[in-house]
Parts: C-alpha cells; sequence; structure tokens
C-alpha cells in the first residue's frame, strides 16, 4: 500500500531523518517504534503530506506520489491521528467529525439534523457515549481522543495512521479502539500504529518497525521479537549507561517545599506534594492528569482556590512566580518555544533572563559581564554553540533545553521544576540533562521532573508522586519505583487505590 | 422559513453567549434612555437609531468575517473613503451615471478586498500588517484623486439613506436583510463552517486538508465589499463622498464585533452579536446626546464598553 525509500529530511541544526526505508502493506496493522526524537512524527508528517522529504521517494497505491500539502494526501485515502489532536474547540462534537465531510440535504446546504444523527450513530458504532451537541473544548482529553478516532470513520481510508492513540485513554476505551482498528483491518485499510506501550504492540500488531535516532534499526513479524529485544533496538545502549547513579536515601534529606490541599480549578483536586533538598522527584501520571497544573499552581503561575505552601517550613501565602523565583524556586516549562526561550535573542541574554539584575550596573545590562557568565555556563553545561552570541533559534532542542536549565539554576537555590525535561530532545543530549539534574541535586537543590517517559522516571526518580485526574493516587520510594507500578497508579480509579 | 431562522438564532445563541450579555445591555440602556427624555421614547427616534447605524453595520459585517478566521481589515477605513470618493466624484450630478458607478464601486470593493487576501496568503505575513500597508495605499491614492469633497449625486440618491419603506428606514432594512443572508451562508454552507475552523485552529485546518486559501481569499473580499456598500450608503447620508469620510470606521467596525462576542484570536461569535452590538453603541450614543454630554464622552463611554466585553468573553486561560 506505502513504500517509502531512502527518505531523508533535515531541520535547522538537525538532521530528522536520515534515508529511512517503510513500507505497510494492505490489511495490516504496522506498529512503528522509537524513542522520542527517533523521527516518527516527522516520518508521520512526510507520509501525510504536512513535510516535503528533502529527498526519497514515497510510493503509494502503487504509483509514485509527491504531496504538496496534507489535503493531497487525505484526497488519495490517507487518514492521521496526530497525537496532538486536530480538533476545534469551538465547533461540536458532530461538527468537528464531519469537518470536510459535511452532511447536506437539498440545495448542498448543510443538514444539522442529519449530522448530529450521523455523529451519534458514529460514536456509538465506536461504543462511546458521547453528546454530539456538545463543544469540543468540553471534553475530556479521553473523549477528545475517541473523537479523534470517530473522524477517521467517516470517509474511505486506505491508510490510517494512528499517534499515540491510547496515551490518554482507559482501558475500556483502549479496547473499544482495538475492536474498530481489528475491522478495519479485515476490510483491508493497512494501519500504522505508533505507541510506547509495548503490550498493546504484542497484542495488535502484525510486523514492526523500530527508528533510531533518524535512522531505521530493524523491521520483522511481530513473532519474531520479544520485549527486551524491542529496547534494546530501540535504546541502542545500556540503560545504565544514560542514567546517572541515583541516591542512597537515608530519610535524613530535609522538606524544602511542602505543598498541601492544592485545588486548581477543574484540574487538580486537593493535591499534596513535598519536595526534598538533594532528592530528584518525579510527578508521573498520564497526559491531562494534572501535573503541569499542580506544579503551576505551586508556583503561582496557575490560580488555586484552595492550598498551603511552605518554603524552608515557612508558609508562604499568595504565591506569583515573582515571589516564587526571589524564593529560590525554578520553573523550566514544557513548551521551550512557547514560553520559556526568547528564541530570536542570543545564549547570553537567555541565561541571564531569569536574573537580570545580576548583570544590570547602574541601570544598564553590562553584556562583557553577561557574556563571561555565558561562556562559564557554556563550559558548565557542554552547551553546543558557537559562543555567547550565538542566536537559540539556530541550536538543536537538546541545547536550547541545556540554555534554559542553566537559566534557571543560576536563580533556583532551592527548587528546580522540569515539566518534560527532555521532550524533543535526541539521546545524547537526554544523557547530558540527566547528568545535570543529578549534579543539581547533588548540590543540594530539590528537583521535581514531571515526565511522562516511564523509563526515565523510573531511571532518575528518588521518589515519585503519580497523579491520576487531578488526584495524587499514589506515592513510590527506592526499589518500590518500577514501570508497572506507576501505571497502574495512573490509570486506577482513586477509589481503587484508595482501597489497595 | 421560521423554523429556519429560529434554529439558526438558537445556535447562535447557543454558541456564543455574548448575544445574551448585550441583550441585557440594550435593555438597559431602552429603560434608562426612557426615564433619561420623553423624547427618547418616541418611535421616530428609534426609527433614527436604526437609520444613523446603517453604515456602521455595513462595514462591521465584513470585519465579523475577518475576525473569524484570526484576522482583521484596518485598511476599511481608507477604502470606504477612496471608494465614497470616487462614488460621487465620478457621478458628479449625473443621474445616467448612477448605475454604472454603483456595480464599478462594488466591484472595486470585492477587488480591493481579494488583493489584501492574495497577499495575505501569498506573503503569509498577518493580515494586520498586510491591511495596515494597503489601507495607507488606498489613503494615498484617494488624496490623489480629490484633497476634499469631490462631485455630488442627484437628488434622489439621498433615497438609500432618508427612504422608507412601511415607515421604516429602507437602509435598516437592507442590513437586516444582509446580515440574515450571511448568517444563513454561515450556518448553512461549508465555507461558512470552515470559516470558523480556520479562525479556531488555522494548523489544524491546514493539516486537515480544507480549503484555507478560499475561505480567506472570501472573508477579504467580502470585507472589501461591504466597505464599498458602507461608501455609498454614507455618499447618500452626506450627498457627497470626500478623502476622510471613512477615517473613524477602522476602529469602529472592530467595536461592535467584540461587544458582540466574537473572539479576537477567531473562531467564535457571529453575524447576530455584531449586529446588536451596532445597536448597542448606535443606542448609547442617542441617550448620551439626550442626556446633553459632550460628543466626546461617547468615544469613551464605548472604549469602556469595548474593555469591558472583551474581559466578560475572554476564555479563560488553560494554561500558563
Amino acid at each position: 500500500m506505502l513504500k517509502l525509500t531512502g527518505i531523508s529530511k533535515g531541520f535547522t541544526g538537525v538532521q530528522a531523518l536520515s534515508g529511512i526505508n517503510f513500507d505497510v502493506r494492505a490489511g495490516e496493522i504496522h506498529a512503528l517504534l522509537g524513542e522520542n526524537g527517533a523521527g516518527k512524527s516527522t516520518t508521520i508528517k512526510i507520509i501525510a503530506g504536512a513535510y516535503q522529504p528533502d529527498s526519497g521517494e514515497i510510493e503509494f497505491d502503487g504509483k509514485v506520489v509527491r504531496w504538496a500539502r496534507p489535503a493531497d494526501a487525505k484526497a488519495a485515502g490517507i487518514h492521521v491521528i496526530y497525537q496532538e489532536f486536530v480538533l476545534f474547540p469551538h465547533l461540536t462534537v458532530a461538527e468537528n467529525i464531519f469537518l470536510g465531510y459535511e452532511r447536506r440535504g437539498a440545495f448542498g446546504l448543510i443538514d444539522h439534523k442529519k449530522t448530529r444523527k450521523d455523529a451519534a450513530a458514529l460514536l456509538a458504532k465506536l461504543g462511546v457515549d458521547i453528546d454530539p451537541d456538545k463543544l469540543v473544548s468540553e471534553l475530556t482529553v479521553a473523549d477528545q481522543q475517541m473523537v479523534e478516532i470517530c473522524k477517521a470513520l467517516v470517509h474511505d481510508v486506505k491508510l490510517l495512521i494512528l499517534d499515540e492513540p491510547t496515551a490518554v485513554i482507559s482501558g475500556r476505551e483502549a479496547e473499544l479502539l482495538f475492536a474498530r482498528l481489528a475491522a478495519l483491518k479485515a476490510e483491508g485499510v493497512a494501519i500504522v500504529y505508533v505507541s510506547h506501550r509495548l503490550e498493546e504492540i504484542f497484542r495488535i500488531a502484525d510486523r514492526v518497525t523500530v527508528f533510531k535516532d533518524g535512522q531505521h534499526v530493524v523491521t520483522t513479524e511481530i513473532g519474531n521479537v520479544n520485549r527486551d529485544k524491542l529496547i534494546a533496538y530501540m535504546v541502542g545502549r545500556d540503560l545504565k549507561d544514560i542514567f546517572p547513579p541515583k541516591r542512597q536515601l537515608d530519610g535524613s534529606a530535609k522538606v524544602v517545599l511542602k505543598a498541601e490541599n492544592i485545588t486548581v480549578e477543574g484540574r487538580v483536586k486537593n493535591a499534596g506534594i513535598e519536595i526534598r533538598a538533594g532528592e530528584i522527584t518525579a510527578l508521573a501520571g498520564m497526559v491531562g492528569a494534572g501535573r503541569t497544573e499542580l506544579a503551576m499552581g505551586i508556583f503561582g503561575g496557575l490560580p488555586i482556590t484552595s492550598g498551603k505552601i511552605w518554603i524552608d517550613g515557612e508558609q508562604v501565602d499568595g504565591m506569583t512566580p515573582a515571589k516564587a523565583i526571589s524564593k529560590g524556586i525554578g520553573f523550566v516549562t514544557e513548551d521551550r518555544k512557547g514560553q520559556g526561550l526568547a528564541m530570536q535573542l542570543d545564549v547570553a541574554a537567555n541565561i541571564t533572563a531569569a536574573n537580570l539584575s545580576a548583570v544590570t550596573k547602574t541601570g544598564l545590562i553590562d553584556r562583557r559581564l553577561e557574556n563571561e557568565i555565558a561562556r562559564e555556563e557554556i563550559a558548565n553545561y557542554r552547551i553546543a554553540c558557537r559562543g555567547p552570541g550565538t542566536n537559540v533559534a539556530t541550536m538543536s532542542g537538546g541545547n536550547q533545553q541545556k540554555v534554559i536549565v542553566a537559566r534557571w539554576a543560576r536563580t533556583s537555590r532551592k527548587v528546580l521544576i522540569l515539566d518534560e525535561p527532555t521532550r524533543g530532545v535526541d539521546v545524547g543530549a537526554k544523557t547530558e540533562i540527566y547528568r545535570i539534574m543529578r549534579n543539581l541535586a547533588d548540590q543540594g537543590i530539590g528537583i521535581l521532573m514531571i515526565s511522562s517517559e516511564l523509563p526515565e522516571v523510573v531511571g532518575m526518580a528518588d521518589r515519585v508522586v503519580v497523579m491520576r485526574e487531578g488526584v495524587v493516587s499514589g506515592q513510590l520510594v527506592g526499589d518500590a519505583i518500577t514501570e508497572e507500578a506507576i501505571m497502574s497508579l495512573a490509570t486506577q480509579h482513586p477509589t481503587e487505590a484508595a482501597a489497595a | 422559513m421560521s423554523a429556519i431562522a429560529s434554529s439558526g438564532m438558537t445556535r447562535s445563541i447557543r454558541k456564543n453567549q455574548g448575544i445574551i450579555v448585550v441583550l441585557v445591555l440594550l435593555a438597559v440602556l431602552l429603560v434608562f434612555g426612557a426615564f433619561v427624555s420623553e423624547r427618547f421614547r418616541t418611535a421616530n427616534n428609534l426609527l433614527n437609531i436604526l437609520e444613523q447605524s446603517t453604515g456602521l453595520a455595513l462595514v462591521s459585517l465584513g470585519q465579523t468575517l475577518t475576525i473569524l478566521t484570526g484576522g482583521i481589515d484596518l485598511s476599511v477605513g481608507s477604502m470606504i473613503s477612496l471608494l465614497s470618493t470616487l462614488t460621487s466624484g465620478m457621478i458628479n450630478g449625473d443621474g445616467s451615471m448612477v448605475a454604472p458607478v454603483v456595480v464599478g464601486v462594488l466591484a472595486l470593493g470585492l477587488v480591493f478586498g481579494l488583493i489584501n487576501g492574495i497577499l495575505i496568503i501569498w506573503l503569509k505575513v498577518h493580515p494586520l500588517i498586510v491591511t495596515l500597508g494597503t489601507g495607507a495605499v488606498m489613503q494615498g491614492l484617494v488624496l490623489l484623486y480629490s484633497l476634499g469633497p469631490a462631485g455630488k449625486v442627484p437628488k434622489g440618491f439621498t433615497y438609500l439613506a432618508y427612504g422608507k419603506l412601511l415607515g421604516i428606514p429602507v437602509g435598516a432594512i437592507f442590513v437586516v436583510v444582509v446580515f440574515a443572508l450571511v448568517g444563513w451562508f454561515l450556518t448553512y454552507f461549508r465555507l461558512g463552517r470552515y470559516i470558523y475552523a480556520v479562525g479556531d485552529d488555522d494548523t489544524g485546518a491546514r493539516l486537515m486538508g480544507l480549503p484555507r486559501a478560499k475561505v480567506l481569499l472570501t472573508v477579504y473580499a467580502f470585507s472589501g465589499f461591504c466597505c464599498a456598500m458602507t461608501a455609498i450608503y454614507l455618499v447618500a447620508r452626506f450627498g457627497v463622498g470626500q478623502p476622510y469620510t471613512g477615517l473613524n470606521y477602522t476602529l469602529a467596525s472592530i467595536t461592535p464585533v467584540v461587544v458582540g462576542g466574537t473572539l479576537l484570536t477567531g473562531g467564535k461569535g457571529g453575524v447576530l452579536g455584531t449586529l446588536l452590538g451596532v445597536y448597542l453603541i448606535s443606542l448609547l450614543n442617542n441617550v448620551l446626546n439626550f442626556m446633553d454630554v459632550s460628543t466626546h464622552y461617547q468615544l469613551i463611554a464605548q472604549g469602556l464598553i469595548v474593555i469591558a466585553a472583551v474581559s466578560i468573553y475572554v476564555e479563560k486561560r488553560k494554561r500558563v
């Protein structure tokens, strides 16, 4: 059905794909695996026509094709369910499902009644109970995912691509999805399935392909591999070479930050957390569980409706980011470009951004001092750039991340919060960031790491706090930290957790 | 028809709670006005308000669509000045020129709007910048054409502004009809749906293969067309066009749109809210007139209303 040959694609500063090969047959589920930054998303976007490859050939349905835009691939019968949904929050569920394939009645006008009815029928076919008249912005993330899946059932699809479809849904909904995929497969649809959950892959996939660092590693029948083998293909090296050794916990570490009963309207309910000096505490859970919101609430970036916060045993009321920073707390946000880096400024300006007063003399910024500090940090964090004057927009994701960490580490004497610190970063840079985090902890800073990547949580965390649907569903310490334990806390109902 | 209209109305209200806010404000102002002045209560005065709101209504209609797509048209003021000056200048008192000039000016508005749309798509520059630029160009063009009021129109032309049908100003009737047509278009045409989708999530619309270029060309061309209608109406009202006629309309056209509940970021809102917003502002000015306060206070009140409205409608930021 689909055949990619020798596809390469580079972005400023990064070679995302180097000559990869990939093929999918009609009537098969083909799992695509790889760590973040392995090139899966880029591959999907090339198949979907959202990116154009620098070189290589795409063959679809027996013909060599070149998509100029997503509409071309869509017209040919390719449907993509992106990890970041393509849903329109101010349109209703029914309107979203049929967007581009509007139900029409007399004179070609949109038939609202039929739209609603057909949407309800499709949702029922999928087996979910969602009101087609609701605005998508009013749905839970899991329901949004199901609507996104529904959209694929509206038109004739030859190739269906799903990017992490189960990341935000529960077991029951996943079963509904798998049943639907089996039916589509029987109809001869080719399916590409991207997921980090290996159990799922062994259950539903016929073949599996692994990418690593933008290169094709292996393609094989699922029966030829086991879990350990797949992980070895994906990681390409031993885990202990990636993660620095953990700290020996002796229980003496003092609590630098304590939060109790934090509630953020609609996102977090009465959640509490303790961060200890010198330790790395991980905040785990599914996307949408309220982890970022809890951390942001503590940092003062989101309004909290209840809760108390202590820093070094001293209660702090009316937290704002400015107050948090002055108390020695730093926050490395998830979205580097949107919330963290000033992309058009140079490395030096970005490093000093959170603490300009340190480089300000008589009201003016001392560029010489600023550059000196930057040079020091560039060496400290092994930031790959030409010098303090390098524009950060031209640097790779991993190096940009180091710039932000360097910035916050300068002002964060007590606590550094990092939200998905290694997202979109290659394995080499990941290892560096882990080393930096451990070093900061060893200097006595309390680290709070929000992460969706289980291997990262297990490899780095001294303590793990797991959240589910806005509440803290459990805590794990030391040897109790395993992927299975975290997953079960992240997915079971709070009541079950309380009973357990 | 009434079933369609009512279902369209409930849809509009459900999707745009701003409508209710404006309706409440309208009611409050009406009651307040009735207390302030005897003459306010007369049917004549209310019709007067409708008549005076025609120009603002027409230009705001086009502006609503550009804002729904997440864009904006800052060239409307200059375009109105240019087109109104051309209208009276080219008719120049000759009754036989009225029909060709009106058709020509409407076509010209469409073309200017299309140029805005093409530049936005082709240069990939934000509409704010593109239309700021084309607006300046058009202001320059009109001043090259004439430094003051140009030409004149035959007597009958003023019917467009002052004529009445069954005792109601024709301009006001025309406004209700075109607003209803555009509301119908937004609700029942696929292109209308895509206007919302592009404004809601531009990248998403591209990934879904929606006809983004067609959407943008349509809304900017229509905005130009609305400017032409406004220009013709203003000539009918004042008897002549001049190079600064449209000056205030650029910002004034945005006010009713946001007061009516349409998000400046696009994707939410609609023309019913805008129409009510127009009435609200005209009513406000009228009431202030009767209170014998300086017209400068009208601007102050308008400004405060915009800020208040937007602060009510603004969606609570979900992320930091």
